[in-house]
């Protein structure tokens, strides 16, 4: 079942376009990423889903509901949650009270109870820091506590901007087991917008590449791995020439 | 400072656009400009997003030290140097400095894949190559050993090489220092050697794309290029004062001739765009005064204003409609009814210029333009009056490598639409009983590099066979039906014309080319490859979800947007010219693709064999 359904959407920073005519479709259940150079669109994309952006052109369904152009706090209750890139926590929060924030929409107290523990399980290091101040910790701390944060929401849709932004390289490898357990465990769908394709990919099962604000490619992982262009230009994996290494870099053509 | 400029440009009227007897080869005529202009500039390239000037005294000296630096090297008269590179002025003084050694220069496509390039080398032997990075580079080092008469590779810009060392290798600047090292050692063998070829030598080898076998190789000697364009200033009088644009292939022969010929005739400035893609901003800002151009540019031109028209106002649009329909009837007066227009409609045309039509000029970078020339490929003469009317005077040329370049174009005022024009001077042209156009004349190429059987069927008894079916209308304009090859004969025996048909698409917003099919068939169809910049846009103002190119080609309303101007085509032909089937090409094309001829036109053949599979659906029962 598609869970969410994103129509050509056209979105602006002021005068510039951001995002010019994306469409793309997310099944239940599974991780999709879109890859994407600097100034792509990735983050457009996310924010439009969430209402944080809204959309000049297109709509955006969720469950076949429409939400383009519904207010953010709105989206966040119908199952959707972000992880912003950049993490944004609440730096003069303890842990603990800015996990609470992620769980700020819901009643249910034991079912709070219930992901709180989830979430220390997944992440023990915030259970040893759970009541000092969340702006003390380590970027990849932070990293967690976003993370962590969102899905104390219990989203049906979880949209994670750069998980991997600024971390170390064994620290990556350890967010994406996270989120690849969060997927099985909870169920809980993924749209994760990545630099580090080779990471997304290998845990995402469809895949978009994004260039310009366009869609130029979409398949899934392994055939998008196996893809001349997404190879060279977001692998690093390069072509030998006859002196060994090769600067220059051919045209994409993205077929 | 002022005076002296003013000064330059009154001695140039008295040269410019003739040349004496005397300065018959390439090397001549250049040197005498280079001695005559000095200062004045020649080129300008954009460094660093500033336009440099560079003058005629530095494309001399530049031309002369590569000159002497392959001399040193060992280049000897009839010496072949290959120069693979986009254009840029270091194309022009390796030229230049080829021809003036005495040597034969071959230009490869820079999009060329390596294979396509050894066989360019081995087929022409070139003991020179002439890379203009390490792209280029790459490719000669990959099959070099296929290449025993290569002596050396010079790279023009040798970014990232630095760790690389090859003793076959050397830099562009090192070769210019070897020049002057020369220069100093022998002051008096420049001029000595610029004496060297004659009129009637070799100059130029133009490898031409076959659309069936491997690429020819036209021989073109300086006499050859020296007559075409003296035929065609005759003509089309050029000034010092003029600007030109340079972004099609300096291998092909128009380009070649518009950059490297022409400006030692009338002292035009050459501008160098930066890239392809910038084009349409470089136009704006150099405004060129003459404007040379494909098809496929014109084609895009036209359809982004008629997008851009679509997005405008009412009032815009009220303005645009008035404007056009006055260009029209002033059009109409000039060039079909040879008639001078009223003083009531030049007062109109005064005020649509002035309201509308100039700035639709300057919104393209054509308001400075005298004339512009669409040439190397068929040209929808609906386009032609479009831009009449825009008040830009269009005109178009017919011509071959094979002719050196142009060998009819509408005469000023005299443009015929649907014509090709009228003959160059001293350039005869015959009909075959068969219909194919035969060509006699100065302009006559000196046939195809070691293939003489080729060249014999080429030219017979002075007259050459162009390929080209057409006719000679009444008042003596050229019209071109097809290439002979290219003629349809459907199964029931009807002799269909495909460019008259494609061209007509082609004249759609949405379509950027098509090949219309059907040889030995019941009925036509066409492949269609659609112009995605539009057609994403009706996309996406129409709701229309769509991922990828791919996708585009497949979306349904798609489809019906296309079979919409199939229909409005199949309107102007008769029932058996119809379109009855089509296909959307689903791959995204570009200019590196082996499928695009540099100038931009789909090859038929190698679409129609690649393609094969959607052709086959279009005639299953």
């Amino acid at each position: 079942m598609v869970l969410l359904r994103v129509s050509n959407i056209e979105s602006y920073y002021g005068p510039i376009m951001a995002i010019r005519g994306v469409s793309l479709g997310v099944q239940e259940g599974t991780i999709v990423t879109i890859l994407g150079g600097n100034g792509a669109g990735k983050t457009t994309i996310l924010k439009t889903i969430s209402g944080v952006i809204e959309p000049e052109k297109g709509t955006i369904e969720l469950m076949g509901e429409r939400i383009d152009r519904m207010m953010p706090h709105k989206i966040v209750r119908l199952g959707i949650a972000h992880v912003p890139e950049g993490r944004e926590i609440f730096y003069d929060l303890t842990v603990r009270e800015n996990l609470m924030m992620g769980a700020f929409l819901r009643k249910d107290r034991k079912g709070i109870q219930a992901d709180l523990h989830m979430a220390f399980e997944l992440f023990p290091v915030l259970k040893n820091r759970a009541s000092q101040l969340a702006g003390n910790m380590s970027g990849g701390e932070q990293q967690m506590l976003a993370i962590a944060r969102a899905i104390m929401a219990r989203p049906k849709l979880l949209l994670m901007d750069e998980p991997s932004l600024g971390l170390a390289p064994l620290l990556v490898k350890s967010i994406f087991g996270v989120i690849k357990r969060i997927n099985q465990d909870n169920k809980t769908t993924i749209l994760i917008v990545e630099q580090n394709a080779l990471m997304a990919l290998l845990v995402a099962q469809y895949g978009y590449v994004l260039e310009m604000g366009r869609i130029v490619l979409e398949n899934t992982s392994e055939e998008l791995m196996q893809n001349e262009d997404v190879k060279e230009f977001y692998l690093g994996i390069k072509g030998e020439s006859a002196r060994g290494t090769k600067r220059w870099r051919r045209k994409k053509k993205w077929r | 400072m002022e005076k002296k400029k003013e000064v330059a440009i009154g001695n140039l009227k008295v040269l410019t656009g003739f040349r004496t007897a005397d300065l018959n080869t390439v090397p001549r005529l250049f040197w005498n400009r280079v001695e005559e202009w000095g200062d004045r500039t020649a080129f300008r390239e954009k460094v660093y997003g500033i336009w440099r000037d560079i003058s005629w005294r530095e494309y001399g000296d530049k031309a002369k030290s590569v000159a002497l630096g392959l001399r040193s090297l060992g280049l000897g008269k009839g010496d072949r140097v290959a120069i693979i590179s986009k254009n840029k002025p270091e194309w022009l003084y390796s030229d230049m400095g080829t021809l003036v050694a005495g040597g034969i220069t071959v230009g490869i496509y820079p999009t060329d894949s390596p294979k396509q390039v050894e066989y360019v080398m081995n087929h022409c032997g070139a003991i020179f190559y002439i890379a203009e990075d390490e792209e280029q580079l790459d490719k000669i080092l990959g099959v070099r050993k296929e290449l025993p008469q290569l002596k050396k590779i010079i790279v023009i810009d040798p970014k990232g090489l630095r760790h690389f060392s090859d003793t076959m290798a050397m830099t562009f600047k090192e070769l210019l220092e070897i020049g002057k090292n020369l220069d100093n050692q022998e002051p008096n063998l420049f001029d000595k050697i610029i004496q060297v070829p004659r009129p009637e030598d070799l100059a130029i080898i133009i490898y031409t794309s076959g659309t069936t076998g491997p690429p020819k190789g036209a021989m073109i000697s300086h006499q050859n290029m020296l007559s075409v364009v003296d035929s065609w200033l005759e003509l089309n009088p050029g000034s010092p004062t003029d600007e030109a644009l340079t972004f099609l292939p300096l291998c092909h022969i128009l380009e070649r001739l518009f950059s490297g010929i022409v400006p030692m005739m009338t002292g035009c400035i050459c501008n160098f765009a930066e890239e392809m893609d910038t084009v349409p901003q470089d136009i704006r800002e150099v405004s060129p005064t003459i404007f040379i151009a494909v098809p496929r540019i014109w084609e895009k031109f036209y359809s982004t204003l008629v997008l851009k028209m679509k997005d405008s106002t009412p009032l815009e649009k009220l303005a645009f409609k008035w404007a056009m329909s006055v260009g029209r009837k002033v059009s109409l007066y000039r060039l079909e009814l040879h008639k001078k227009p009223s003083n009531y409609l030049k007062i109109l045309f005064k005020l649509a210029d002035w309201t509308v039509l100039k700035n639709i000029r300057k919104f393209i970078g054509l308001d400075r333009a005298k004339y512009c020339l669409s040439g190397a490929a068929p040209i929808s003469p609906d386009l032609l009056r479009f831009y009449q009317c825009l008040g830009i005077d269009i005109r178009e040329a017919y011509g071959q490598t094979e002719s050196t370049g142009a060998v009819t174009c509408h005469y000023i005022g005299d443009t015929k639409f649907g014509t090709v024009g009228k003959p160059l001077p001293r350039n005869r042209i015959e009909i075959a009983e068969d219909g194919e156009i035969l060509i006699g004349g100065p302009q006559l190429f000196m046939g195809y590099y070691n293939d003489p059987q080729l060249t014999c069927e080429t030219i017979i008894n002075g007259w050459l066979y162009t390929g080209d079916v057409g006719r000679i209308d009444e008042d003596g304009h050229l019209i071109i039906t097809d290439r002979k090859k290219d003629i349809i004969i459907t199964a029931g025996g009807k002799n269909i014309t495909p460019s008259e048909i494609e061209n007509q698409l082609k004249f759609s917003p949405y379509i950027n080319d098509a090949i219309v099919i059907g040889d030995r068939k019941k009925y036509l169809t066409a492949l269609i490859m659609i112009d995605d910049e539009n057609v994403m846009k009706y996309a996406q103002e129409n709701r229309i979800p769509f991922t990828t190119y791919a996708s585009l080609t497949k979306a349904p309303e798609i489809i019906k947007l296309i079979q919409k101007e199939v229909d409005e085509v199949n309107k102007k032909f008769a029932q058996v010219e119809s379109i009855k089937k089509f296909q959307l090409i689903d791959v995204k094309l570009t200019e590196d693709d082996d499928e695009i001829t540099p100038t931009m036109k789909l090859k038929r053949r190698l679409i129609s064999r690649k393609f094969k599979d959607l052709i086959d659906e279009m005639y299953k029962s």
